[in-house]
């Protein structure tokens, strides 16, 4: 495990450790290089010296090549622990004494080194002349034991070793403490996340412990907390509310990937085609819910999609066989739409089942055709019936008349050609029978026109009410009568209707207008009207004798009459044509009277 | 052909009573002299195209005004009309409806048949011997038919 891969804690320690170690290590080695050139500089000085000392002291005896005297001077080195062995050569470079005379000669270099000191091994050597007077009589040899400057580096190097064991214990445990203040807060930062993306609990907050970076860091990462949690939560809501949606919508909502695999199968589609989510999420949506025969055709719609990306199926309200559970088929209306621009695509379909109504639909059609089929045969009796009236109406304008005419015919001869014979009495009653003939005959022509009336086709115009109820009432008081009634005509609205017909309307009213009021001492006509969006209203009122209203429903039937012949004539048929004109208008007529205090008509004409 | 005898008013009317009194209307004017009336279609076609009991008549004699009912026994008037219109022999005689029909629908027929006047008798009896007699005097007296031995064969 390299050192990148430690917690922190001990990244800390080893950071510390590390560098009191080198600088420790560092002193000590300074310590003991210069220790050691120091130490070693004295050693070389004091045997040269010593050296010195002794080849001046023994030039004499060499010069007299007295070996009693050299050996004495050689000596001297007893009291020298260091000194190991000493030799003293001649000029010719030969062993002339030695030192410990005891020792043997080979231990003693046969060929003499440089002038010099040079360390071997754990000995110092060293080379000095013998000088006399400039003449260089022989050579001195020393070898010293360092042995000694070894035993004590290896003293310090001991104490190094402790020095250093110590300081890092110190150090440790100062750094244990102090990397507490640094690694602390980042080990909380740390678990707090940790516990976070342990937990998915967002609403843990770190705490944060100074100003430093570190309560930087802390304060920038619940920041961030705050901005998750709010996103979270927001997540959450439009999570919720859409799958909400999904769960109460009363469609079936599948959705599918680009290889026709189920995503989403809501609850109502579970309802719909009897498999429960679990059954179908992540499975070909074809095998499940599309019948076999639709299948191949839904597979090459898909890859025509993903290979061109058209598909015009897509955003249509199609009408489809689908695939229950149970292996039933049945009716459903779907539309299929491509959720985003995302790639590859998804596609939701919305899913309606539609038996119930393909059935009411079915009925609908049913009920319609038996419908169509009873107009057809109503409009059939109808027009039978209305033949039927045809000729009856033909024969009655034919055959009724005929004999009429002969009475009136043969009557007329009577009294032309047998008049002398008739007494007064006679020529009374064939005039009556003259009358009664006439009468009959006005009665029958007007039954004609009114059974005609249900027949003719209205042909409607705008029609100027006020101009057309002027012209007939001009045209009935032509005849110069009793009384000419005074006419207040106030401005009529217009109305749309058949003209012709519109002016038997106002010929009858203003007939019976001014026929019951003739009586009056001035009588008076008042023709008014107003409209509003829907209709025009329309009366004409009268002073005249006017009628009694318990008897105002049989005014507008045929051959109804509520006054006596004698009285005011008439046929009965007047009103009851007026009625039917307005009628076959779409509008209505009704009146409003009592007797001997005029009568009011009031009619309307939808707009 | 002794044009004294020629043939003036051809009256098809199968009620009785109806023909005495046209008859009557006419006479008082003087127009009944050269009178003939038949009772139903058939005999007056015969009697128009030479045929049946009529086939020793000249059918060149054409009769100043023929006045026509509609409702007839056998062969009706419009076919009678319509029979008399369509031959170029008898086209040009001049055809008068009367009738009681005052039904639009036998006005439109008779005119599109080529009727030269279609009058509704009136049941009051002296506007129905006015109108026969006026109708006789028109026809018989002042209109100037062309010459049926003249006329394009």
């Amino acid at each position: 495990m390299t050192l990148r891969d430690q917690p922190i804690r001990r990244k800390l320690m080893a950071i510390i450790l590390m560098t009191s170690g080198a600088v420790l290590l560092l002193t000590c080695g300074a310590f003991i290089v210069s220790e050691w050139i120091t130490f070693r500089h004295g050693l070389v000085q004091s045997l040269a010296t010593l050296a010195r000392i002794t080849a001046d002291n023994s030039s004499a005896a060499l010069a007299f090549r007295n070996t009693e005297d050299a050996q004495a001077v050689l000596s001297a080195f007893r009291i020298e622990r260091n000194v190991v062995a000493a030799g003293l050569y001649d000029q010719y470079g030969k062993l002339f004494v030695r030192y410990p005379t005891n020792a043997p000669a080979v231990a003693f270099p046969s060929t003499l080194g440089a002038d010099g000191h040079q360390f071997a091994q754990s000995y110092l050597v060293l080379y000095q002349p013998v000088m006399e007077s400039d003449k260089r009589l022989g050579t001195l040899y020393l070898k010293s034991d360092v042995s000694a400057m070894y035993e004590r580096f290896r003293l310090y190097g001991g104490i190094v070793v402790l020095v250093m064991g110590f300081a890092f214990l110190v150090a440790f445990a100062i750094s244990a403490r102090l990397q507490k203040r640094i690694s602390g807060p980042i080990l909380a930062l740390a678990g707090t996340a940790k516990a976070i993306s342990d937990r998915k609990d967002y609403s843990v907050r770190a705490c944060k412990v100074g100003e430093d970076e570190l309560g930087l860091l802390t304060d920038a990462f619940n920041h961030m907390l705050n901005q998750i949690q709010e996103r979270d939560t927001a997540l959450r809501t439009e999570e919720t509310r859409k799958s909400a949606i999904l769960d109460s919508a009363l469609d079936g909502i599948i959705s599918m990937d680009h290889l026709g695999r189920v995503l989403e199968f809501n609850p109502a589609a579970e309802r719909i085609f009897e498999y429960t989510r679990d059954q179908v999420i992540g499975k070909d949506m074809a095998e499940f819910i599309i019948p076999p025969s639709l299948r191949e055709e839904h597979r090459r719609g898909l890859r025509h999609f993903l290979a061109t990306g058209k598909g015009p199926v897509l955003g249509q309200r199609l009408e489809l066989r689908a695939l229950r559970a149970d292996g039933t088929e049945f009716p459903v209306e779907l539309s299929i739409t491509r959720i985003g621009s995302e790639e590859p695509p998804t596609f939701t379909g919305f899913v309606r089942e539609i038996t119930a109504r393909k059935r009411a639909d079915e009925e609908i059609r049913r009920l319609n055709a038996e419908l169509e089929q009873r107009v057809i045969e109503r409009t059939a009796q109808l027009e039978s019936a209305n033949k039927e009236l045809e000729a009856f109406s033909y024969s009655v304008s034919h055959d009724l008349r005929s004999p009429l005419r002969g009475i009136a015919g043969y009557s007329q001869i009577l009294l032309q050609d047998y008049k002398p014979k008739l007494d007064d009495e006679g020529k009374r009653i064939l005039g009556v029978i003259q009358n009664e003939t006439q009468r009959m005959g006005r009665l029958i022509d007007e039954l004609l026109n009114f059974s005609r009336l249900g027949r003719q086709q209205l042909k409607c115009s705008v029609l100027d009410m006020t101009a057309l109820a002027k012209a007939v009432f001009q045209e009935l008081t032509a005849f110069p009568s009793e009384r000419k009634p005074h006419l207040d005509l106030r401005p009529l609205p217009l109305a749309r209707g058949d003209a012709p017909m519109m002016r038997q309307v106002f010929v009858n009213l203003l007939s019976n207008a001014i026929k019951f009021s003739r009586t009056r001492e001035v009588p008076v006509i008042e023709i008014a009207g107003h409209s509003d969006t829907e209709q025009g209203t329309y009366y004409v009122k009268d002073n005249g004798v006017g009628f009694d209203p318990k008897f105002s429903n049989k005014l507008f039937g045929v051959f109804q009459r509520l006054h006596h012949d004698d009285e005011f004539e008439g046929t009965g048929v007047g009103l009851a044509l007026v009625h039917r004109i307005l009628h076959r208008h779409g509008g209505r007529i009704w009146a409003e009277s009592r007797p001997e205090e005029g009568a009011t008509f009031y009619f309307t004409l939808p707009k | 052909m002794n044009a004294i005898q020629e043939l003036e008013i051809l009256l098809v009317e199968d009620n009785v009573h109806d023909a005495e009194l046209t008859l009557r209307a006419l006479k008082r004017r003087n127009l009944a002299n050269k009178f003939v009336h038949l009772k139903d279609g058939a005999e007056a076609l015969d009697f128009i195209f030479g045929t049946g009991q009529y086939a020793h008549r000249d059918i060149s004699q054409h009769p100043k005004v023929i006045l026509l009912d509609l409702k007839l026994p056998k062969v009706d008037g419009l076919e009678v009309l319509r029979a008399v219109k369509s031959d170029l022999r008898t086209k040009s005689i001049p055809v008068v409806i009367m009738t009681s029909s005052n039904e639009q629908r036998d006005v439109i027929e008779s005119y599109k048949l080529g009727v030269n006047s279609y009058v509704v008798k009136p049941v009051d009896f002296d506007s129905f011997s006015k109108a026969v007699s006026e109708l006789g005097c028109y026809w018989v007296l002042l209109n100037y038919p062309p010459d049926p031995q003249s006329g394009p064969a």
